[in-house]
């Protein structure tokens, strides 16, 4: 009872400061930058990054179409959006502790690991209404502008082609992996934030640690390459895993297949335990914490 | 009693910011709690709105330990500590109804604007906290600090940063919650005169250690007068006195001043010694006031 109410009360903060929309209008303005961009220059572009493919195939359709669009503009926003859910959820604590509402609040009859649970939680919904937000620009504007047809993936060392009709489930299941990914961004701010008594702090080494941890996932080096396993931001682009469809011995796609699902899930997973992990060490630090903002 | 405080401490690394701290507030007693900048005020109300873990110690609300009831003890509790932070974004209603709610409450619009009307403000009710004046803001903090109607209210220097109307405002506040509302109220200031005005008992703390405790009436002997002593040499005088019979009288002090405790009856013979024995008078007031006496015991503290 008590934590949907104070729940609910988080939420309702989130919701009515004005900081909150900064966000949604930065997803708003990107994504309908890069659509303004491929509706005027799209097929310059495609025919240019197709040219060498062209001569061996013989391409009929709608290549330039919503779905394409959503993928790349997934791409693109994805690795940016963590900075906007730090925004929110590097703030939940810190940012109280800096305005001093948050000894008002611990003078309340307010459990704190209720309070550490409720904030947690409406940080969490900010980042699937945040996520929702971009889908609706990404996916349903895209095939609104674009239409919908066959979708072309191209890759380094390969071409895939998702049949229109196979093409939604995959990206609602990548929406629901990059909303794991997001949380646990967000939980880690979250984390961050208990410490700070400001959101500038929490925000900038959130940032600072997905940097590095990138970093070194890109590097291949032996000495990295045994620690990447266990870094979050190696699991985070698993959502791509649902766009690679596996074969059969006639090298025919299997509709609604996904190549490596145990290697999706395992992802996934590994995601999941570093958001009850930093959850669990949000609330024990903040139990124990003197309130001296 | 609806605080009690027994052997109190709280230490940041070698810091003893409050040491073995023991005292009491009375049901329906205004406490003041008086201490200059630093002296452990606002530590110790955190520690009694359980902000803060102390070092050692028991606090007792209500008959209630705070480690053991701190929700069923904050929900007979109202605070303000130091200045109120608000929701800048959020007008003076918005801002009641979410701390209501974190107080279990959920209180309709007239509800929160009777209480507004107790603290001044039902008129800029609808105006958004970031345009009020600091004056505003502390009244606002109050009203939230009784927003779930407690039996206990303590506000830490409630009027911190505010002009002289301001001050009084708060005073009268203070004042009315006292008697007309009958709560127990916990004033912290290091504005003397101001707990003097409105406190029944009172604590000195210095260096986060206790100095007196007591009535006010009690510690401020009527009988007595201090008076400050303004002369063309103040050494000079002082040197007279201290080698005359109203040596015992000079009050040890921090500043320059000459300030000497005489019973009101002798007034007029201590002005004729002065005069007597070529002392240039500039002026005498009495300064017989929770200040005066808060500075002797502080500066008999001092280390």
């Amino acid at each position: 009872m008590q934590y949907s109410r104070i729940t609910y009360i988080e939420l309702y903060k989130i919701f009515r400061n004005p900081r909150t929309y900064i966000a949604f209008s930065v997803v708003a303005l990107v994504v309908g930058l890069i659509q303004l961009g491929f509706y005027t220059d799209g097929e310059t572009y495609l025919e240019f990054g197709l040219r060498s493919l062209t001569d061996t195939f013989d391409l009929h359709g709608k290549i330039l179409n919503g779905y394409l669009m959503a993928y790349i503009i997934l791409q693109t926003l994805l690795v940016n959006l963590p900075l906007l859910v730090s925004l929110v959820a590097g703030d939940m604590i810190s940012g109280e502790a800096g305005i001093g509402t948050l000894r008002l609040i611990l003078t309340k009859p307010v459990s704190r690991n209720t309070l550490v649970m409720a904030k947690f939680t409406a940080a969490s919904i900010y980042t699937l209404v945040l996520l929702l937000w971009m889908a609706f620009w990404s996916l349903g504007i895209s095939v609104l502008i674009f239409g919908a047809d066959d979708m072309l993936i191209l890759k380094s060392d390969m071409i895939t082609q998702i049949l229109s009709s196979d093409v939604l489930w995959r990206y609602v299941a990548a929406f629901g992996f990059a909303i794991i990914a997001m949380l646990t961004v967000a939980s880690l701010s979250f984390f961050l934030s208990v410490f700070a008594e400001n959101s500038i702090g929490p925000i900038m080494t959130s940032m600072s640690i997905i940097i590095v941890f990138t970093i070194i996932n890109t590097l291949d080096l032996p000495i990295f390459n045994h620690i990447k396993p266990y870094l979050f931001t190696s699991h985070m682009l698993g959502w791509k895993g649902f766009f690679d469809i596996r074969v059969n011995e006639n090298n025919e796609q299997i509709i609604g297949s996904i190549e490596n699902l145990p290697g999706v899930l395992t992802s996934a997973g590994i995601l999941i335990l570093h958001i009850l992990g930093f959850l669990w060490a949000s609330i024990a630090v903040f139990k124990r914490k003197d309130i001296l903002s | 009693m609806h605080i009690q405080v027994d052997h109190l401490s709280k230490q940041f690394g070698s810091f003893t910011s409050v040491d073995n701290l023991s005292f009491s507030v009375k049901a329906g007693e205004v406490y003041g709690f008086l201490g200059q900048n630093g002296a452990g005020k606002s530590t110790t109300i955190r520690m009694i709105l359980s902000l803060i873990k102390p070092t050692q110690g028991k606090i007792k609300l209500f008959g209630k330990s705070i480690q053991d009831d701190r929700e069923y003890i904050l929900s007979r509790t109202g605070a303000m500590v130091e200045k109120p932070d608000l929701y800048k974004y959020l007008n003076a209603i918005d801002n009641m109804k979410i701390f209501s709610k974190y107080g279990g409450l959920s209180l309709s619009r007239d509800e929160i604007l009777n209480q507004l009307a107790v603290v001044g403000l039902e008129s800029r009710a609808l105006d958004k906290v970031k345009k009020y004046s600091q004056g505003m803001k502390q009244r606002l903090g109050i009203a939230i600090a009784m927003v779930n109607n407690p039996d206990l209210i303590i506000l830490d220097e409630p009027t911190n940063g505010l002009d002289p109307q301001g001050i009084t405002d708060i005073r009268n506040l203070i004042l009315m919650l006292s008697r007309d509302k009958k709560k127990t109220v916990v004033v912290s200031s290091h504005l003397l005169s101001e707990v003097e005005q409105i406190a029944d008992s009172m604590l000195i703390i210095n260096k986060g250690k206790k100095i007196v405790e007591g009535r006010v009436n009690d510690l401020l002997n009527p009988g007595k007068v201090q008076l400050e002593i303004d002369t063309l040499n103040n050494e000079e005088a002082k040197l007279i006195l201290s080698s005359s019979t109203w040596g015992s009288s000079l009050k040890s002090d921090l500043s320059e001043k000459l300030i000497v405790e005489v019973d009101r009856a002798t007034i007029q013979d201590l002005t004729k010694y002065l005069v007597d024995h070529g002392v240039g008078l500039v002026g005498i007031k009495s300064v017989n006031s929770l200040e005066a006496y808060f500075l002797s015991l502080t500066s008999e503290h001092a280390v």
